[in-house]
């Protein structure tokens, strides 16, 4: 038995190597992420700034917009998660050799970890931009932790389920949108509460809930779509 | 020495509606061979994809078995060694990258990984992305004989391989037979294969 979660654990780990030294060297979705974000990031702030939005306004808007960042940045890198190996033809090799599971956790992992480092660069950047402080630091980073775990695993997810689709782009939308938006609202809560100071434990139950849920449901579903 | 057997009976298997095998039925056991032909669109490598469990047919039955205990499909995964023209592995890792990290998925010892670069002779160093046809496939026998699998699925297995590799992958298939391994071989052509114990001849 422990042999068994002993061997899964370092094919999770082997994997997940292969993924980051995979990333290393093409830079892809390291690209596309960062790129995506500052692009936003830099709109969002000439637009908006620190003078463009009411005081009163600031708590209401700011974080969504800030998650409107991370969403569209992690839209538009994410999914290539296992596209690539479809399109590449590497995935055949991996449906022969590595457990499911193993694939689907060391994916999230993987996504998890991008996400992470793109929260570490945009996160100080968004908050000296927009001169927005803080009340709460911790609820903000169970925000960005929580977060950013739920939006690896929806996204892994769905990259899962689109991967050996037609027309790919539209899917991900679609499924995004039921699969991701609770999250997003819940991501929203928290850092609101962040900002304001208000205390943030119950929503940041409810992302760990989501998380769990969604990772859950992978690794039950992903089996199943993963394999004929 | 382990007794094997693979055998498929009444295979049904098509696209979108388009039927591509139509109950197509064979066995091959330990140390034998089994080559499949037929011209091209006639199910070769959907045949094979089907027995390698990447591809479950819409009836009809696969059974592998070792010792007499009948393996489940992700079992099968396992232990079939698949080559097929369709395989790829990552072009940003190297030769000896792509053996390691499946010889770890694999659960086999590292220095097999070596030794199996080594004797098919390719560049341990070079990037999957940068290595020629020929030693495409040359990658793709050595992966597929990695973990030492009870079966060899092979699709086309000397396409594009210039004489001194096609002998020496040849070399490696017979001393999987001679070791009581088993092998099912897709190709349009006979091969000049000595040692068939069956053919099944697929047709449209």
């Amino acid at each position: 038995m422990w042999q068994r979660v002993l061997n899964w654990l370092a094919d999770v780990g082997v994997l997940f190597v292969k993924e980051w030294r995979s990333e290393l060297r093409t830079r892809y979705a390291l690209n596309t992420l960062l790129l995506f974000a500052l692009t936003t990031l830099v709109a969002v702030g000439v637009a908006l700034g620190p003078l463009g939005t009411s005081e009163s306004a600031r708590t209401s808007v700011l974080p969504v917009v800030f998650w409107l960042i991370l969403l569209f940045a992690a839209s538009a890198g994410l999914p290539r998660a296992f596209v690539h190996e479809e399109e590449s033809g590497t995935a055949t090799a991996l449906r022969l050799a590595a457990t499911p599971s193993s694939l689907f956790v060391s994916k999230v992992i993987y996504s998890f970890t991008l996400l992470l480092g793109l929260e570490i660069v945009v996160t100080p950047l968004y908050l000296a931009m927009m001169e927005l402080s803080i009340e709460d630091g911790g609820a903000l980073i169970a925000a960005l932790l929580l977060g950013g775990l739920g939006l690896a695993a929806g996204s892994t997810l769905i990259a899962a389920i689109i991967a050996q689709a037609q027309g790919r782009g539209m899917l991900f939308s679609v499924l995004a949108f039921p699969i991701l938006m609770p999250l997003l609202l819940l991501a929203i809560a928290l850092t609101r509460a962040a900002v304001s100071g208000d205390g943030g434990t119950t929503w940041a139950t409810e992302i760990l809930l989501y998380d769990a849920t969604v990772m859950v449901a992978g690794l039950m579903l992903f089996p199943v779509v993963w394999n004929p | 020495m382990t007794i094997n057997s693979l055998r498929f009976e009444h295979l049904v298997r098509g696209y979108g509606g388009l039927p591509v095998l139509r109950g197509v039925s064979a066995a091959v056991a330990s140390g034998e061979t089994l080559l499949v032909t037929g011209d091209n669109g006639t199910g070769k490598s959907t045949l094979l994809r089907c027995l390698a469990g990447l591809l479950a047919p819409e009836s009809g039955s696969i059974e592998l078995t070792e010792d007499g205990t009948a393996l489940g499909t992700g079992q099968r995964r396992s232990r079939v060694g698949y080559l097929s023209p369709e395989l790829s592995f990552y072009e940003e890792l190297t030769v000896a990258e792509i053996m390691r990290l499946f010889a770890r998925l694999r659960r086999v010892e590292p220095h097999r990984a070596d030794e199996l670069v080594e004797r098919v002779g390719l560049p341990s160093g070079r990037a999957g992305g940068a290595l020629s046809s020929g030693m495409r496939q040359r990658l793709r026998w050595a992966w597929a004989m990695l973990h030492r699998p009870s079966v060899l699925l092979l699709d086309e297995p000397f396409q594009n391989l210039d004489p001194a590799s096609e002998g020496l992958t040849r070399d490696m298939l017979n001393d999987h037979l001679e070791q009581g391994g088993m092998a099912v071989i897709a190709s349009p052509a006979p091969l000049g294969l000595s040692n068939v114990a069956t053919r099944l001849e697929l047709a449209r």
